[in-house]
């Protein structure tokens, strides 16, 4: 690479600095992008939360339910991450109309970048977006942080699919990762922890895995695939699978058949009360992938997970917020080794994805 | 008719090399009234590619308005990954 001079121009050093300022610019504002994702995150899971502990849902998940077990951890999941994806997907035809995208947004379905992406969206939707559910109603959000393994996960993935570099550095976040994912089991070894903790975490797990194939796979599309475009193919993808695959599949596995689904979902849709969380959750959750995916396409996808990734820190924060201060649910108040295991987690993540040097000199770059 | 992102990386694996101004007036005919066609959002959707390896900066000037230019081209790598996805 060199640089030009126009005709009776400028400096060097001003035409070093505009192009400096050019490439630091485009830098920090997929940082920023990356971390907006993961504080829409956190609302979008609070939102959810909400949705799912109100009105018929309450009775769901009531004491008196009439539902099988089965059901009421997987099934209700299920179905909560298809009413949310599927009005997240409506919000992001919308968005994508009023940006003028949706012509693109048919031409591209029928590309290979477009099926990359809704494939991803299999992993990241229905089996990562239900075992995220399952999780959070299984232990809270004390195990959101192991959900904070996605980046490890994906680094680990794009080094076996795409043949990406795996630094000493970048084991070394994943060792931190791993260390704080202890930290968080810690507290299921005394008398106060969830009941379904352990569960809880595995189930968080798979989560993780089904984000890490996801971010491998869709930020490797994303680099051709307009962004918005790429997160309304992935909600139409992930919601339609819910709807009509996930959730009647966890019916017959609960004992209650295909009617069971049939007597579900359209009672959840009925729920207006709990519908207009869900509408907020569906809004925040466009954001949060939308952005995701902006973030990783910018960033790289190592740096974009981990700047996502703070969704550790503002699931926890925004539920303790909304659902314990606000609307005065009990137990989302957050054991403090939660909080310094998000800390460590958070941590692992930042070094693994970029120089700490780097970075604060301003020319950090992601190394997957 | 190609979704714009696609066109722009496409319009790269057919020339030498090329900044956000060149990528406007070839594609202006065809997607001059899509918002994406913006300098703005052409100069992120070019830096993007490149961030991804699809694209690789040749150099860089000023223009008569003393505006910075940025010159791109597609390096065999990137063109065969471009051709190979975008058909």
């Amino acid at each position: 690479m060199k640089e030009g001079f126009s005709a009776g121009a400028v400096s060097n050093v001003q035409l070093l600095a505009a192009k400096d300022k050019l490439s630091s610019s485009f830098f920090k504002r997929g940082i920023i992008i990356g971390l907006l994702s993961g504080i829409c995150y956190g609302f979008y899971s609070s939102f959810l939360t909400l949705g799912m502990s109100t009105g018929i849902w309450s009775q769901w998940y009531g004491p008196n339910t009439v539902l099988p077990a089965l059901a009421v951890t997987y099934m209700l999941a299920a179905l909560g991450s298809a009413v949310n994806d599927t009005i997240s997907a409506v919000w992001a035809v919308i968005i994508a109309a009023t940006k003028g995208k949706l012509g693109d947004f048919f031409r591209t379905v029928k590309t290979k970048p477009g099926a990359m992406i809704a494939l991803a969206a299999l992993a990241g939707g229905p089996i990562a977006g239900t075992a995220y559910v399952a999780c959070l109603q299984l232990a809270g959000s004390i195990v959101i942080p192991i959900t904070a393994l996605c980046p490890a996960i994906a680094a680990i993935l794009s080094r076996i699919l795409y043949k990406q570099k795996l630094t000493p550095r970048t084991i070394l976040g994943i060792l931190i990762c791993f260390a704080a994912s202890f930290m968080i089991a810690s507290t299921g070894f005394g008398g106060g922890a969830p009941k379904g903790l352990v569960l809880g975490m595995i189930v968080a797990f798979v989560a993780a895995l089904g984000w890490g194939i996801e971010g491998c796979v869709a930020g490797y599309a994303t680099c051709m695939v307009d962004y918005e475009i790429g997160i309304t193919i992935r909600q139409i993808t992930s919601g339609l699978t819910n709807l009509i695959v996930l959730v009647p599949l966890f019916g017959i596995i609960a004992g209650g058949g295909l009617g069971l689904s049939f007597d579900l979902i359209p009672a959840a849709v009925a729920d207006g009360h709990a519908m207009m969380w869900f509408v907020i959750s569906g809004f925040f959750a466009v954001y949060s992938f939308n952005l995701w995916y902006k973030g990783n396409s910018m960033c790289g996808t190592a740096l974009g997970m981990a700047c996502n990734a703070t969704y550790s820190f503002f699931t926890p924060l925004c539920s303790w917020v909304i659902l314990g201060l606000i609307f005065g649910q009990e137990g989302w108040a957050i054991p403090p080794i939660a909080w310094v295991a998000a800390v460590v987690m958070s941590l692992g993540i930042f070094i693994m994805a970029v120089n700490p040097l780097d970075f604060f000199k301003g020319k950090g770059g992601a190394e997957a | 008719m190609k979704p714009l992102n696609y066109a722009i990386l496409k319009y790269f694996t057919t020339v030498e090399e090329a900044c956000a101004d060149d990528v406007i007036e070839a594609l202006k005919g065809q997607y001059g009234n899509f918002k994406g066609l913006r300098k703005p959002a052409v100069i992120e959707a070019v830096m993007t590619a490149e961030a991804n390896g699809l694209l690789e900066e040749t150099r860089y000037d000023l223009d008569k308005n003393k505006e910075l230019r940025v010159y791109y081209h597609a390096h065999k790598e990137g063109a065969d990954t471009i051709n190979s996805y975008i058909k």
